[in-house]
């Protein structure tokens, strides 16, 4: 009976671990500051290090993590260059980063009136926002880690009324052997400004390193944030990313989640609506192959009442990957009239794949409506004998269905010739032949 | 809430004393506060245990020794003393009971206060009632008529004298010493209890039923439940709870294990309705349960819960699919009122091909209350064609209450369909409205629309202790709020 194995019920093992990553944090702690140097006046937050047993950690697997600090070989910029675009044919002004420091003969910073936009390095005199009691830096180990050693990232301001005409595309791209990327993007946009961000991640298939990027945002009344984000991530590189978001009155903030690629990704993403009439909408897409791992954490904060929340997470998982889900709604206790929405669906398309859901709602206010909804299944075997039985073959007929499945998260991307991007790059990564035939150019 | 007659209702509720709060006044043999090995050497001497029970127990207390209590559940209270509880406290009995005349009258007119009369359970209703009045079993009927069936019921302690080869064989399976902080203590000082056996092709034909009641003040009970379904039998099997009105804190941490062997049936239903405390939260019973079932083929175990009572709650009846086809069910619905504290929910493991298994959860919160549902769908990668429908609604009643939903799914074989959703909202004031016009007052609008909520729970009860509940649910919200 699995119950009842005394192996699995054995504290001393799940000590012994616990020891053993206390010891290895402690270890890469102090492997970074010898290679990068700890920032000065920047304290190292009293959280624990993640572990099985942490609650926020239960999933996911940092022993990877762990094996850096044997290696400690670690670079802080390998020289490398970095000019192709990865979205081809879109017109945005561009800032690239290889292995965490900023490529300026490849990026095109935004020039137009009421946009400051540079990166953080060259940011003379402004300052970047402080972290509080919220922040991810206070309260999660790899966020801190972070605030310690952030070496570049973006700086960007939006004045009051602007909206920047092109979307501003972040590119980050990493290669070579034990580098070790941390970046911040500092974005505040001021009452009614609007901007698009294109997130975008590579990585060269010889890139064995990690990547920790924290992006926060504050959003003015009425200002609109649309963030798309895409992992296409080659190589092993371990990608951690939070994104750490606050709304003010009536404002508008959207950032879709799309993983394409990545042997090991976690997303933390954190809504805090501190004004009312706000919206937020977090949309994800993951597709790990073999051997892959992305887990999507999610907190929306309602602190106030009026406002509206949508989540949409949609996996299919192949080979030997695990997918992970978490996502917390949490409504305060004057947050009333909140209407808050959350929906996970996934499908397992490979025998050793694996799914791990976990949807929270944590509500103390009583006049809202919120619900979640979570599924773990597999194609629909009706919808492939109705295809089969019309001639399309098994495979195709999968690759149609993926199509439908994750095709409400795909049309959350605004700008088309990302979403063309995305289609194209997962039909490259899976081998659907079919995607291209008919391109989803319906809207 | 914009009708009037709330501010009414709220003081109702809050103001509604605890029905059942009364003390019945039994001498009782009551052992010195404390747990050491001496305590429970005197427990199992006390209850003439063969060695093995009592290594059993010192194996159980070592481990316990080495554990911490949790704290993961979303719950606060103040931790109890465990050096500051009796951990034994048995009426005193001169002699070996023949029929119901001979028990204490004292005794009989505390069941005639919960309402369950044995003569008129016996006569009437025809189910047998095993009653434990702080820990020991004084009163058993209908054995005769089970006996003629094969049926073994009766209290735990019995069960280990008489069929210790049952007893050995499946005490701890389900549920081992080192699960959790609770079953382990409950397994190192477990005072009784009941046993039942149902024989291979079996029917029992009546609902078992026994009622558990704290009544020592400062005494914890401890029940260790054990059902054994034998191949091809079937039983329902109640458990329901009262308690006297106290302040201090008493803990309650039993443990309940049910097997059900190759296509059995076991249908377990519970009313609770342990002192809550008032309503500034003082006194109240700590309620830490640990009750979980294995299914082998084709079998089936259906809980069903109705949870109005306790001021901490931390329980979750769950089902090992172990064998192919089999089905577990959770249906519960969960009262919180004033300043009680719930965590509560299952864990379905599917480890069996084509299992199935269903979780209807209904929480309702009023007052300052909390109530969380927490449960674990876990499809392992055996389980192939395993199908899992989990739903779980919250009812808010007022602004200063709280509900939490927590699931945990956990797939690991890409055949497996597993479904959760889940809603939190508060009474529609369009309903209420539509009552109102009708000549329904908010009141009883209340009453009907929670009583419709909680209809797909309270349907899934035997018939006897659907009454019950409905009685327990309008205690606890009907009367006051609803």
């Amino acid at each position: 009976m699995g119950g009842a194995k005394p192996k699995l019920m054995d504290r001393s093992i799940f000590e012994a671990k616990h020891a053993a990553s206390e010891a290895s944090g402690a270890a890469l702690i102090e492997a970074l500051d010898k290679v990068l140097g700890a920032k000065a006046g920047v304290a190292f937050a009293e959280v624990p290090v993640p572990h099985r047993r942490v609650e926020r950690w239960k999933y996911t697997p940092t022993a990877a993590w762990w094996r850096d600090v044997l290696a400690p070989d670690i670079k802080t910029v390998a020289a490398a260059k970095c000019d192709e675009n990865p979205v081809p044919g879109l017109d945005a002004y561009r800032l690239v980063f290889v292995n965490g420091a900023f490529d300026a003969a490849a990026s095109d910073l935004p020039v137009h009136t009421g946009v400051t936009c540079m990166p953080v390095s060259q940011r003379h005199g402004q300052k970047l926002q402080v972290e509080d009691a919220f922040s991810p830096e206070s309260s999660d180990w790899f966020a801190s880690i972070n605030g310690r050693y952030s070496q570049e990232g973006m700086y960007l301001r939006i004045a009051q009324g602007v909206e920047v005409d092109r979307p501003i595309l972040i590119h980050h791209h990493t290669c070579g052997a034990g580098t070790f990327n941390v970046l911040r993007h500092d974005i505040v946009l001021a009452l009614n400004a609007s901007v698009k961000l294109i997130h975008w991640s590579t990585a060269a298939a010889e890139a064995d390193g990690s990547v920790n990027v924290l992006t926060r945002a504050d959003i003015g009344a009425g200002a609109r944030l649309h963030l798309d984000k895409v992992q296409d991530e080659e190589g092993i590189v371990r990608h951690i990313a939070f994104e750490d978001i606050r709304q003010g009155r009536a404002s508008h903030a959207e950032v879709h989640t799309i993983t394409v690629r990545g042997s090991w990704v976690r997303n933390d993403l954190a809504f805090r609506i501190n004004g009312q009439g706000a919206h937020a909408e977090l949309n994800g897409a993951f597709l790990p192959g073999e051997g892959e791992f992305v887990d999507n954490h999610t907190t929306v904060d309602h602190r106030v009442p009026h406002c509206t929340s949508s989540e949409n997470y949609k996996g299919i998982l192949y080979g030997k990957s695990t997918g992970v889900f978490n996502g917390k709604v949490f409504v305060r206790p004057d947050a009333q009239q909140t209407n808050a929405y959350q929906q996970n669906a996934n499908i397992l398309a490979s025998e050793n794949s694996r799914m791990n859901a976990k949807p929270e709602l944590e509500i103390y206010a009583d006049d809202v409506k919120c619900s979640h909804g979570c599924t773990v299944g597999q194609f629909d075997s009706d919808a492939l004998f109705y295809a089969r039985s019309r001639g399309v073959g098994l495979e195709a007929a999968k690759a149609m269905l993926v199509h439908a499945f994750i095709g409400d998260v795909l049309k959350g991307l605004s700008i088309p010739e990302v979403r063309l991007e995305v289609e194209h790059r997962l039909a490259e990564k899976h081998g659907w032949d079919v995607w291209s035939d008919h391109p989803n150019d319906d809207s | 809430m914009a009708y009037e007659g709330k501010d009414k209702v709220i003081e109702e509720v809050t103001g509604k004393s605890y029905e059942f709060g009364f003390t019945s006044e039994i001498e009782s043999d009551k052992a010195p506060a404390g747990l050491s090995e001496k305590i429970i050497r005197l427990i199992s001497a006390k209850k003439d245990e063969p060695e093995w029970m009592l290594q059993w127990r010192l194996n159980a207390f070592a481990v316990w020794q080495t554990m911490d209590e949790p704290n993961w559940p979303h719950l606060q209270y103040e931790k109890p003393d465990y050096q500051a509880i009796s951990y034994y406290a048995a009426p005193k009995q001169k002699k070996q009971l023949n029929s119901l005349e001979e028990v204490d009258p004292e005794l009989r007119r505390t069941m005639d206060k919960l309402g369950i009369s044995i003569e008129e359970q016996k006569r009437l209703s025809g189910v047998a009632v095993d009653f434990v009045l702080d820990s020991v079993s004084v009163a058993t009927s209908f054995k005769d008529k089970l006996a003629e069936l094969g049926i073994i019921f009766c209290s735990m302690s019995e069960a280990v004298k008489e069929h210790p080869e049952l007893v050995r064989k499946h005490l701890g399976t389900v549920v081992p010493t080192r699960d959790n902080f609770f079953s382990a203590l409950n397994a190192a000082v477990f005072t009784d209890g009941s046993f039942c056996y149902i024989p291979k092709g079996v029917r029992c034909p009546m609902e078992l039923s026994t009622y558990f009641r704290i009544n020592e003040s400062g005494t914890g009970q401890f029940e260790r439940t054990l059902l054994v379904a034998d191949e091809g039998s079937y039983v329902s099997y109640l458990e329901g709870c009262t308690a006297p009105q106290r302040d201090e804190n008493q803990l309650h941490a039993a443990v309940v294990e049910l097997v059900a062997l190759d296509e059995a049936e076991i249908k377990y239903s519970t009313v609770q309705n342990w002192y809550p405390g008032d309503e500034n939260g003082k006194g109240g019973i700590y309620n830490f349960v640990t009750k979980r079932g294995i299914c082998h083929h084709r079998s089936k175990i259906s809980w069903t819960q109705v949870e109005t009572g306790s001021a901490v709650t931390w329980k979750y009846p769950s089902c090992i699919l172990k064998g192919d086809n089999s089905v577990g069910e959770f249906y519960s619905v969960a009262v919180t009122n004033n300043a009680q504290q719930a965590d509560t929910g299952t864990k379905m493991i599917h480890l069996g091909k084509n299992t199935h298994s269903t979780i209807i959860s209904k929480g309702i919160s009023a007052g300052n209350s909390h109530n969380s549902y927490r449960g674990l769908v876990q499809i392992m990668p055996s389980a192939a064609n395993a199908r899992n429908f989990s739903q779980c609604d919250s009812l808010l009643m007022t602004d200063t209450s709280g509900a939490h939903t927590f699931p945990y799914v956990e797939v690991k074989n890409p055949t497996a369909q597993v479904e959760h959703e889940a809603t939190t909202s508060k009474i529609g004031e369009d309903q209420i409205f539509y009552c109102l016009q009708r000549g329904i007052d908010a009141e009883q609008a209340i009453s009907l629309i929670v009583n419709g909520y909680a209809k797909e729970v309270l349907n899934q009860l035997p018939m006897e202790f659907a009454v019950e509940a409905q009685k327990l649910l309008s205690i606890s919200l009907e009367g006051s709020v609803g």
